[in-house]
This record gives structure tokens, sequence and C-alpha cells, in this order.
């Protein structure tokens, strides 16, 4: 300001100058005319790029990497057979034992369990099975769980319904539910799986449900619905991306109890046939003498809690770099 | 709230027998019914052809899959038991195999007749003979399928069972004789109430055992267990657990001379029950005459759901005085060493399979402090306890402490705390005024859940100790295949979580004045 005022005044000269300089005359373009400029933001770029920031997730992630490549590949290089080494004098060897009487191998660096099986291709194995069964039965009851969940929040009819059935199944313990449905259906795999999920999705539904209402009618909700969009798109686009980090935190916390459940289950005699190698199973078969024996005991209890704990941390830190309000700087 | 109350107490009730009957159904239809002979050897070995097949009936009967009628008590009812008559009838039915549908007397077909009529299947199960004689007896039977709504009935129906002067229906008892009166008691030095004609001989009595005062007027009929002989479910729970105790007594059969000798026995008089036959094996203890026999072991332990509770109350309570403390500390030291240290024990809580931890504690306690790790059988130390109240109360004790951090948090960057301070209020002030009371309104709902559950006993715990609890009710019974208590169980734990819930609520209510479960504005 102050250097223009300094300069003689020539109003004319000026005015020609400015026009020259600040306008120009554009084509008229009614494409560039809806854009709107804003810094570029996606989503789940976002998400990973706060995830990969933290130095310990990529280490978690790591070691998550290695157990889940050791249990749904290594079964298949080193085929595991509870009863394949039945002969005399090999069961129940410390892992020193074991080398010095079978030399060493990848085999016995665990030691041997009760019937002489090897402990380390046993834990892979039974951990294959066990992450299938969490990530199976994790898959169907949040899909169900979220769906119906968001039915539920959004239809009358459907919660009058549901809040009934709910009020009385959430009377009944869990546990409860499951082993009595085990004991009736049988013990294979998939009724294991059906036992798991047949009550399962309903607490997460009731979750969604209530986490729907609350944002059900907030005001940007309203005013989509007065600008008449479908119920559905607003489900689908207003309300469930903004629970995606809700849906994450559940997911982080369903992962690992499905693991925890079959071998908490499996322990008491109510779990998953005893032909299936699974965690539950080893630790099982091997808490009777789990004093005089500690390496059969605790190497399977060792892998359970370390896949269940590497799961739950990434999962939680996965849902907090998907919280969209960590992403701004 | 009055309304509002009753409506939840009958819903609760709607549950529970909705509950009930959708396991029943379960165990009762879906499930192969020949698993109730496992390990019989009354079915698998001894009985064969009709013997075993009535066997199997009354079993059916016995734990209530069927309505099972014998053609020989049905006739009972009819004519005279000791006349020629009902003898031939019934030994017609026992010894003749023709090949008729029915035998061929008049009883026998207004028998059929009768059940056929009421839905029943009417069967002969006839016998067999060699020359040496009867290879398996006869039976006439009438048979019907329980289905859900009759069996849910009958539970319900005989759920509670009243013990009167009238309960013991014997001819050779005396109307006049019959009484229920208070008497003293010389076995505790205090009156009890005593019945003639009663089931039980002590009503209402008191002595030296927890809970010290005992009752046996509404005794609960929640199932009878195959596994242990017919027992109630409710008998199961609250059988005495350790070793039996020597005492010096006064026997019953001196009870009413005068200055009664003392002798040592190991039975507690005070659990009498009626029965119409007494061996003569009873009268050296019991005197002869005196119909009131069977009495129990005295032991020194708890009963069993006494130890459950016993372990599970002590963690409940050792949870809260430890985790609520750490808890709030955390919340105070947020992203500072004692709350990541306590975030880190709280994950591994959450994540690590209840199993492995209490292994560890075991493991930790066994070799470092030498607690004993197993419930042996004989006399019961003190130190045993330890144990299973740190696992129980070390996880449950983190678990306060995640919500307790949560909650004080979240109370801490609420807009009244802002506004509370800006008006000068001291720090301490607005941490116990306002932010803990605040908090503690989600923590109050789940302390009546928290003491219930010690009710039902912890399983894997118990398991792990070898603890005589009720933890193993559940479990025990499906490795058995015992439904009667499966079902018991099922009624058992439904009515405390109803229970737990409806108190949980209740106690919010009570502690935070705008919880309101009325729609009435205040």
């Amino acid at each position: 300001m102050s250097e223009i005022v300094r300069q003689p005044f020539d109003m004319a000269k000026m005015k020609a100058q400015q026009e020259d300089e600040l306008f120009y005359f554009v084509e008229q373009n009614p494409e560039a005319a809806e854009r709107i400029t804003a810094p570029r933001y996606s989503y789940w770029a976002s998400v990973f790029r706060i995830f990969f920031h933290k130095k310990s997730n990529i280490v978690a992630l790591t070691i998550l990497a290695i157990v889940l490549l050791m249990s749904f590949i290594y079964p298949f290089i080193a085929p595991y057979d509870p009863m394949g080494h039945l002969r005399d004098g090999i069961a129940n060897l410390s892992p020193s034992e074991a080398i010095n009487k079978l030399g060493f191998s990848m085999e016995w660096i665990l030691g041997t369990g009760v019937w002489g099986n090897s402990i380390f291709y046993g834990i892979w194995t039974s951990a294959r099975i066990s992450l299938t069964l969490s990530l199976i039965c994790a898959a169907i009851n949040m899909s169900l769980g979220i769906i119906i969940g968001a039915v539920w929040g959004y239809n009358k009819a459907v919660d009058s319904v549901l809040n009934v059935i709910y009020n009385i199944i959430a009377n009944v313990p869990y546990i409860l539910l499951i082993s009595v449905l085990v004991y009736v259906i049988g013990s294979g795999f998939g009724s294991f799986v059906f036992a798991l999920t047949i009550t399962g999705w309903l607490g997460i539904a009731y979750f969604m449900r209530t986490q729907v209402l609350i944002i059900r009618d907030r005001e940007y909700n309203l005013a989509s619905r007065c600008l008449g969009t479908p119920m559905l798109r607003i489900v689908t686009k207003n309300v469930l991306p903004y629970l995606t980090s809700v849906i994450v935190t559940l997911l982080a916390s369903e992962i690992p109890s499905y693991i925890s459940m079959e071998v908490y289950l499996t322990y008491l005699g109510i779990g998953m046939a005893a032909d299936i190698p699974s965690l539950g199973h080893m630790i099982g078969d091997a808490q009777a003498a789990w004093i005089l024996y500690p390496w059969a005991f605790w190497s399977p209890v060792a892998i359970s809690s370390i896949i269940t704990i590497i799961l739950y941390v990434v999962g939680q830190n996965l849902a907090d770099a998907s919280d969209p309000r960590s992403h701004m700087k | 709230m009055k309304k509002y109350l009753l409506k939840r107490i009958l819903f609760s009730i709607f549950s529970l027998v909705v509950v009930t009957g959708t396991v029943m159904l379960l165990v009762y239809t879906l499930l192969n019914r020949e698993l109730l002979f496992m390990g019989d050897d009354n079915y698998t070995t001894k009985l064969k052809e009709s013997d075993k097949q009535n066997y199997a009936y009354s079993q059916y009967y016995e734990y209530g899959y069927v309505d099972y009628v014998t053609f020989p008590s049905w006739l009972q009812q009819q004519i005279d038991p000791s006349s020629q008559e009902y003898v031939d009838a019934v030994k017609t039915v026992q010894e003749q195999n023709v090949s008729d549908e029915y035998p061929r007397t008049e009883y026998a077909i207004t028998f059929a007749n009768t059940y056929k009529a009421k839905g029943y299947q009417v069967m002969w199960l006839k016998a067999r003979s060699n020359r040496r004689g009867l290879i398996c007896s006869g039976y006439f039977i009438a048979v019907k399928d329980r289905n859900v709504f009759e069996r849910l009935g009958t539970y319900f129906g005989n759920f509670f069972s009243f013990d009167t002067m009238w309960s013991v229906k014997d001819p050779n008892l005396a109307d006049s004789d019959r009484y229920v009166r208070w008497e003293w008691d010389p076995y505790s030095n205090m009156p009890a109430l005593v019945g003639n004609g009663t089931f039980h001989r002590y009503l209402i009595y008191f002595d030296n055992q927890f809970p010290f005062v005992h009752q046996n007027i509404i005794s609960l009929n929640m199932g009878k267990s195959k596994q242990s002989e017919g027992q109630d479910t409710s008998e199961l729970l609250t059988m005495r657990t350790g070793d039996a105790v020597m005492e010096q007594t006064v026997l019953p059969k001196d009870l009413y001379t005068e200055n009664p000798p003392l002798e040592e026995s190991n039975l507690d008089f005070h659990t009498v029950t009626y029965s119409a036959n007494v061996s003569s094996y009873y009268y050296d203890i019991y005197g002869e005459g005196n119909h009131y026999v069977n009495a129990t072991l005295k032991k020194n332990g708890f009963t069993r759901i006494g130890n459950s509770f016993v372990i599970g109350i002590i963690a409940t309570i050792g949870a809260y005085i430890l985790g609520l403390p750490i808890g709030l500390w955390m919340a105070r030291k947020k992203d500072k060493l004692p709350d990541k240290i306590g975030n880190l024990y709280i994950i591994f809580i959450m994540a690590v399979p209840s199993l492995a931890y209490i292994y560890m504690f075991a493991a930790i306690g066994m070799s470092a402090f030498n607690l004993p790790i197993k419930w042996a059988l004989a006399t019961i130390p003190a130190t045993a306890f330890i144990l299973p109240i740190i696992s129980l109360m070390l996880p449950s004790a983190g678990g306060l402490m995640r919500w307790i951090r949560r909650y004080i948090i979240d109370q801490e960057n609420a807009d009244y705390v802002k506004f509370a301070r800006s008006q000068g209020l001291t720090e301490r002030e607005i941490f116990s005024k306002h932010i803990f009371r605040n908090a503690m309104i989600f923590i109050v709902h789940s302390i009546p859940a928290d003491i219930l559950v010690s009710l039902v006993g912890a399983i894997v715990t118990e398991r792990v100790y070898g603890v005589p609890g009720v933890g193993g009710l559940l479990t025990d019974a499906i490795d058995t295949h015992d439904n009667g208590v499966i079902i018991a169980a099922t009624v058992f734990y439904t009515f405390l979580s109803i229970l737990a819930l409806l108190l949980g609520d209740l106690l919010l209510a009570k502690y935070d004045p705008r919880v309101s479960f009325t729609n009435e504005r205040g």
C-alpha cells in the first residue's frame, strides 16, 4: 500500500496495467466449473499410511505373516501325523533328548508328544485348523452381524422382533449354548462352526444396531433423506463408512476370540472331534502331565498366545488407523 | 417403576421357559436316546430281549423321555392286588407267548383300549421260555413320547416340592401320629422344627456349618442326574465335600432316654429321611421302630457350590480392590510408564486364551511360592484356595482396569469437567465428586453379575486345580450324557444371568438418578 502511494499517481496508466496483468478471458468450460479443488484424499491410502508409519506395526505384521505362512504352507511341506511315530521310547521327549535320540531335524526341535508325535509339526498343523476356524467364524458372524444389524437399526418391524429374540438369547450364557449345540449336533469342523455362528452374530448385530441408531438421525442423514436418497444408499454410503473404524475394532477382538474359544472348549472336552488336530487338542492332551513334560504343553500354549496377541495388536492398531479423525495432521 | 419391574420379571420368566424349552427340544429330540445307556451294564450285557426292552422304556420314563404305564400297576388300581383274579391276569401277561397282539384277558383288552384312546402305544413284550423255565419275562406296557410342552409343564410344575406332614404315604403311619412342631434339638442345643410324616425329620435346624440355618421344607426338583444314581441336581450342587469327621454325639436310638450316652459317629443326624421299611441293620444306630434313617456323612469341607462361591467371591472382591485403583492410576498417568505397563497386561489378558494364563499362574505359584496346585482329597489346607483365587482375580482385575481407565479418560474430556475447572474447583474435588462418580456408573452395572457368576463356578480354574466345585456341572454332564443335569444347568445358569442383569439395572437406577425405567419425566 505504502509503495503505491510513493509512486507518482497516474490513474489511467495503473488501471490499464492492472487489467492487463490480472484479468484475462477464458473460454466457458462447464466441466471445469464443476470441479472443486481440494487436497487429494483417499481413505484407505491414509489408513495404511498411518498404520505403516508406526514401526512396531511393521514388526507385528512381519510376525503375523510368518505365522500365517508357517500355518498355511508348512503343513504341506511337513505333513503332521499325530499317531505316525507310534514306536517305543520316543514318547514325551524334551527337545535335547529328541535331537540326541533321533538326530537333528526341524521335526524334533520342540520334542515329542504323548504318542511320539512331533510337536513342532503339530503346532503348525493345529494352528492352521484353529486359524481357519476363527477366520471362517469371524467372516460369517461379522457379515451376518453387520447386515442384520444395519437392517435392525433401520426397520421398526425387524427391530421389535429381533429385540425379543435378543433379550431371550442374551440371557443365556454363550458357553451353555455352544456346548449344548456341540453336544447335540456332533463335533465335526462344520458343526463346530455352526455352533459358534448360530447365535454368535446376534451380539455383533445388536452392537451394530445401537451404532446405527446413534448416527441414523444425525443431521447429514436427515438432509440426505429429505433430498430423497433411497434407504439402501443411505445405509451403504452414509452410515456404514462412518462405522468402519468401529467394525475394524470389533473384528480385531473377534478373530482371536474364536481361537481362544476353540482352545477353551476343546480343553473342556466339548470342542472339535479328537481326530481333528487343533491347538485345543494339543493343549488338552498335554495338560495332564504339564509339570513332567513342559515342552508338549507350553509349545501349543505359546503359539496360540502369540497368534492371538499378534492378531489383537495388529487389529487394534488398524482400527486406530481406520478412524478418519486420526488422519488429520 | 413397579409396572416396569413386573413387566420385566414376567418377560424374564418367559425367556427362562423359552430357553429351557429350546434346550429340552434339542436334547430330547435331536439326540440319540441310546446314549442314555452308555456304560450301563444292565442294558449292554445283563438283560436280554423283552427284559431289555422293558428296561429301556422304564429308563426312558425315569429320565423323562416318555410316559410309561405297566399293566400290573394299572390293574392294582382297578382290583385288589391280593385277589386271584389279579394274580392270574398278571401271570398271563408275564408268561404267555401267543401270536396275538394283546394277551387274551378281559382286563388286558380294557387296558389296551384305555391307553390307546389316550394316544399311547400299547406293547406286549412277550416272554420266552425253554424247558427249564422263563428266559425272559413278559411285559404289557403303554408308552407315549412326551412332547416339549408336556415336558416343560411337568418340569416347572414339579419344580418346587414342599415337605408337609402328609408327605409320607405310608398306610402304617396313623394320621394322629403325624405332626410338625418345634422341639429342642440335642445336636445343636437350639430349637428345631421337626416333623413326623414329613419326608425329612428336621425341617428347620441350626448347626455350625455354613450357612448355619438349614431348611428342608422347600426343595427344588431341578432334574435327576443319571450319573449319580438318580440324585437330584440340587442335591448334587449342595453335596458336601471333604473328609468325614468323627464326633462325639448322641445316637438317635438314645434320643428320648434320660442321660443319653455320647458315642463316636460320623453321621449328620439332621439329614435323616423317612423310610417305610427299615432294615434291622439300622437298629444299632437309629433304634427299632424309628423310621427316620439314612443320615449322610458329616464332612469337613464346604458344599460344592460353597467351594465355588468362596473362591469366586473372594476373587471378585480382590479384583475390585486391585483393578479399581490401578485403573484410576493408569488413567491419571495416561501415556506414561504405568499406563503402558498396564496396557501390556490388559492386552495379555484380553488376547491370550484363559487356559494359558491360568496354567502360568499355577506354574509360578508352584515354583516360586511352593503353593499346592492340586486339591488333594484329604484335609484341604487353606493355602489350596490361594492359587484358584489368584487365577480368577488377576484376569478379572485386568478387565476392570481396562474399563475404568477407558471411562475415566472419556469423562476427563467431557465439557462438564472443563466447566468445573473454569469455576475454580480443585483437581481433587473434580476427580472425586465428578469424574469418579460418573465413571463408576458403568462399573456399578456389572457388580451383581460378578457376584452371581461366582455361584456358577469357574470351569477351567476348577478343573486345573481339581477343586470340587460346581463349575464342571455342565461339561461333566455333557461328557456323561446326563440329560437331566444339562437341563438343570440350563435353568440354573439362565436364572442367574437373568437375575444378574435385572439387579444390575436396578442398582444402576439406584446409583444414577438420571436413569429411569419409566417414561415419566421427572
